[in-house]
């Protein structure tokens, strides 16, 4: 049963958000003439060069990050595997979206999974942490126990009511950093997916409810800034923890709609020896239907480009 | 002097524990403590009727000791340290009024040194029970490393609004996973006990029970260093109180040389300054008469026989052959195992995911804390392969990751009338998702796709039993069947014979829809259920 007073407050409160960074927004018109018809940058080449041409494509950083602010960078890490089994997301993908954050004045950059294998392992395999270990201001961490995660409502939860997820996402600007890879239960693990790496019980998604109508439902709360998908290789069967076939599309897509970025990423390459469109993966369709994002790619302003 | 090396000793000690982890550089041995143990090794090397090449370090303390004397106890044993230093926390005010029947009660670690070299010889490890520095390392490991990491997350948690106020974000985010065992219980037991017993005199461990004590005893005459006293003494008899090992006799110019540990407190103590211990080398060396009656020999011997007698014979052995336990990849056959394994616990400290967990009695007397998998707990690390780098005794064979991968430990079956899609036409599929070598694959029965383990390419890593969402036991278990044991030879070529193929490498899974996931729709798919013989081909999972 939901809990009317405490929705309204909620709804009071995102709105209040929404209308608060409407006006932050509209006060920084810089971006406004330049960039705003941009829904998705598209570009091929090295992992970390092709990273920072994206997000320069999509306007820069300092759109979604400013002075002083905490950000949050979600990165796939939670499998303790190397880059090259496309589990995770490349290295140097999350340094060169960190340092751009760190660039534009972030205050300090946090780069958090809930990891499945344990953490310390996860951390070292993935190369993540150690690709960061240089750079003044990160901080590449596992969290792998209850006490950092924080419950909160789901008010337009179709299945899920309540979600326990990482307080640190409250009150920061979050960057969705995935890989692109294929995932046993809901088809492609992209962006939406990948959410399911903030929250406390994984499990339950599995088995609880069908998966795709609960990442949609997580995707009503968890709402990142900017996505950016690192598709510079791809586990296109065997997913999510492989091993699996890997190929090397060396594209990095990046855009704010969420579900847009997704469907993009789908069309890249072949899964399990097929081809498939967003619309036809369940639960970027359900998020689609239930306006969280557009996923027809033809009507997307998206610019090309090479790094 | 001797504070100051009992300390260094017992902080080095500490020290490698602590660095017996899975990232523990292959040149350091954190297992040294336990190398050194002469006693563990004549027991490993009797028991398995094998030359063990890390025992070869114990020639290093015996030498030493042959040398210089019992010098190990008041200097470099951390349990004697640590002895030391809780007498000196708890008992320090207590008197204690001497043990009347003390030379007697001292017999009795020559008797369990018999008892225990005879059960070896038997082929029954018993050793551990008793060694002290097999018995430190279980103490740390069940007892002292989950408590000092309890106390660190509570610390950690006192300050994290600080931290956090700080900046500090690493440490505000910073939790050490606890390991949990078996055995703590019981560990700290008979830990507690140990330390309890020195209420009654000092060291009452080291000087009535400690069996690689009597050993160094035995190899001690030879030693350069002899307790001299001159002419100046008085008799006071203040030596003979402060000697912690009750070394000095009613008459204080002589020695009982045996139990002399060369701490040198009588001569600190000695008010006239008559004592010293110069170094004086002697041929033949000193012996002082060993008063074990041959009535304690002889029951001892005894003793010993019969523990090897009762600790083989059945239910035990009968357990054993069920084979229930899943053992760590890499172990000997588990005869050798049992017989060759100290039960120190250091594979079971220094195991990444805190699977390896100690016997109770699942393999009767002769396997008590001996390390087992508990895959419901936690998985073997594909990456990992420490148990081996720290076994003393290689009871459990040091491998390299490759070797460790094809030291197959089991084999995943599935529990049919448990299992989520197999009973209930449920759509679960985490055992193939965690799967790190792509053993489960879906295939479509009866309509479904349902998970099928392929025998081959499983290595019974657990994964899938402690990923399993079914409450309580798990619908995919590992058993021992199929496992591979081998004393010596090369596991990768053993599973290259038996047609097994272990491929945790990216690129070369040629997995395509057939086997990727089953139809998304139960419903839809109870309508048109196609033909078992002739299954439609359908789309993967998570697409429409």
């Amino acid at each position: 049963m939901i809990d009317h007073k405490q929705g309204i407050s909620r709804r009071q409160f995102l709105k209040a958000t929404a209308a608060g960074v409407a006006v932050g927004l509209a006060g920084d018109p810089s971006w406004l003439c330049a960039v705003e018809q941009v829904d998705l940058a598209v570009i091929s080449g090295e992992p970390a060069a092709a990273t920072r041409k994206a997000l320069e494509t999509i306007g820069g950083i300092s759109r979604f990050v400013k002075k002083g602010q905490r950000v949050v960078i979600k990165p796939n890490m939670s499998f303790a595997k190397t880059p090259d089994f496309a589990a995770s997301t490349h290295p140097q993908v999350v340094v060169a979206v960190a340092r751009a954050c760190l660039e534009a004045g972030a205050g300090e950059v946090l780069v958090l999974d809930h990891t499945l294998q344990r953490a310390e392992l996860c951390l070292e395999r993935t190369g993540i942490r150690d690709a960061c270990r240089n750079v003044p201001g990160v901080h590449v961490l596992a969290m792998q126990d209850r006490k950092f995660f924080q419950e909160i409502r789901v008010p337009q939860g179709k299945v899920l009511e309540r979600v326990e997820v990482l307080k640190d996402i409250l009150d920061s600007v979050l960057i969705s950093v995935p890989v692109a890879k294929s995932h046993s239960a809901t088809g492609v693990s992209l962006g939406l997916k990948g959410l399911m790496g903030l929250i406390w019980d994984r499990e339950s998604f599995h088995f609880r409810f069908n998966i795709n109508q609960g990442i949609a439902d997580l995707a009503t709360v968890i709402k990142p800034q900017l996505t950016i998908l690192d598709a510079t290789r791809a586990m296109v069967s065997g997913g999510p923890g492989g091993p699996g076939d890997v190929k090397k599309p060396n594209l990095i897509v990046a855009g704010i709609d969420p579900v847009a970025v997704d469907s993009y990423g789908v069309g890249i390459v072949p899964w399990y020896g097929r081809n498939f469109n967003g619309r036809q993966v369940e639960h970027l369709s359900i998020a689609h239907q239930r306006g969280l994002g557009k996923i027809d790619v033809e009507k997307l302003k998206i610019v090309k480009g090479t790094a | 002097m001797k504070k100051t090396v009992q300390a260094l000793s017992l902080l080095l000690f500490s020290a490698l524990f602590i660095l017996a982890t899975y990232r523990l550089p292959d040149w350091l041995p954190a297992d040294i403590y336990l190398r050194i143990d002469p006693l563990l090794g004549i027991n490993a090397v009797l028991a398995s009727r094998e030359i063990i090449a890390r025992v070869l370090w114990s020639l290093l303390l015996v030498g030493a000791t042959l040398a210089v004397g019992r010098f190990f106890c008041a200097y470099v044993c951390p349990l004697g340290a640590a002895i030391d230093g809780l007498d000196f926390l708890f008992f320090r005010k207590i008197k204690r009024p001497g043990l009347k029947s003390d030379s007697r009660l001292r017999r009795w670690k020559y008797f369990l040194l018999i008892v225990i070299v005879v059960a070896a010889l038997t082929g029954v490890s018993l050793v551990y029970f008793l060694d002290p520095i097999a018995f430190l390392t279980r103490f740390y490991t069940f007892v002292l490393h989950p408590l000092a990491i309890v106390v660190l997350n509570l610390l950690l948690d006192l300050i994290r609004p600080i931290s956090r106020g700080l900046g500090w974000v690493g440490l505000a985010h910073l939790h050490y996973p606890q390991p949990v065992y078996y055995m703590t219980a019981v560990t700290l037991a008979i830990f507690g006990t140990v330390i309890a017993l020195g209420h009654l005199a000092p060291r009452f461990w080291c000087r009535t029970l400690c069996p690689l004590g009597a050993l160094l005893s035995l190899l001690s005459p030879l030693g350069v260093f002899k307790r001299r006293v001159s002419e100046a003494c008085n008799r006071c008899m203040a030596c003979r109180k402060g000697c912690p090992m009750g070394a000095i006799d009613e008459d204080p110019l002589k020695t009982r040389s045996p139990e002399c540990i060369q701490c040198r407190a009588c001569a600190r103590i000695c008010p006239e300054k008559a004592i010293s211990f110069p170094a004086a080398f002697s041929g033949i060396g000193e012996y002082s008469r060993l008063d074990i009656t041959r009535r304690g020999f002889v029951a001892s011997l005894a003793g010993g026989l019969s523990f090897g007698f009762v600790a083989l014979q059945t239910p035990f052995t009968l357990l054993e052959g069920k084979r229930q336990l899943i053992r760590p990849p890499g172990t000997l056959p588990e005869t050798e195992f049992l017989r060759t394994c100290i039960r120190c616990g250091e594979c079971m400290k220094s195991c990444v995911t805190n699977t390896l967990q100690p016997c109770f009695w699942e393999s009767g007397m002769a396997g008590l804390w001996t390390p087992k998998l508990e895959p419901r707990m936690a998985a073997c690390e594909p990456n990992c392969n420490v148990c081996g780098k720290v076994c003393p005794t290689q009871a459990i064979r040091s491998l390299s990751l490759d070797e460790k991968t094809h030291a197959r430990i089991g084999t995943a079956v599935i529990r049919k009338e448990n299992c989520l899609v197999w009973a209930q036409n449920k759509m679960c599929l985490i055992c193939d998702e965690i799967c790190p070598y792509n053993a489960i694959v879906f295939r479509p029965i009866d309509g479904y796709r349902r998970p099928v383990v392929i025998a081959s390419r499983c290595n019974g890593c657990g994964y899938c039993e402690q990923r399993c969402p079914v409450k309580g036991e798990s619908a995919i278990v590992v058993v021992t069947d199929g496992e591979i044991r081998l004393k010596e030879g090369s596991y990768i070529a053993e599973a290259k014979k038996l047609n097994l193929e272990f491929k945790p490498d990216p690129g070369d899974d040629k997995f395509v829809i057939e086997e990727s996931g089953f139809k998304v729709d139960p419903e839809r798919q109870e309508e048109k259920r196609p033909p078992a013989d002739k299954p439609a081909l359908q789309k993967p999972k998570g697409f429409l």
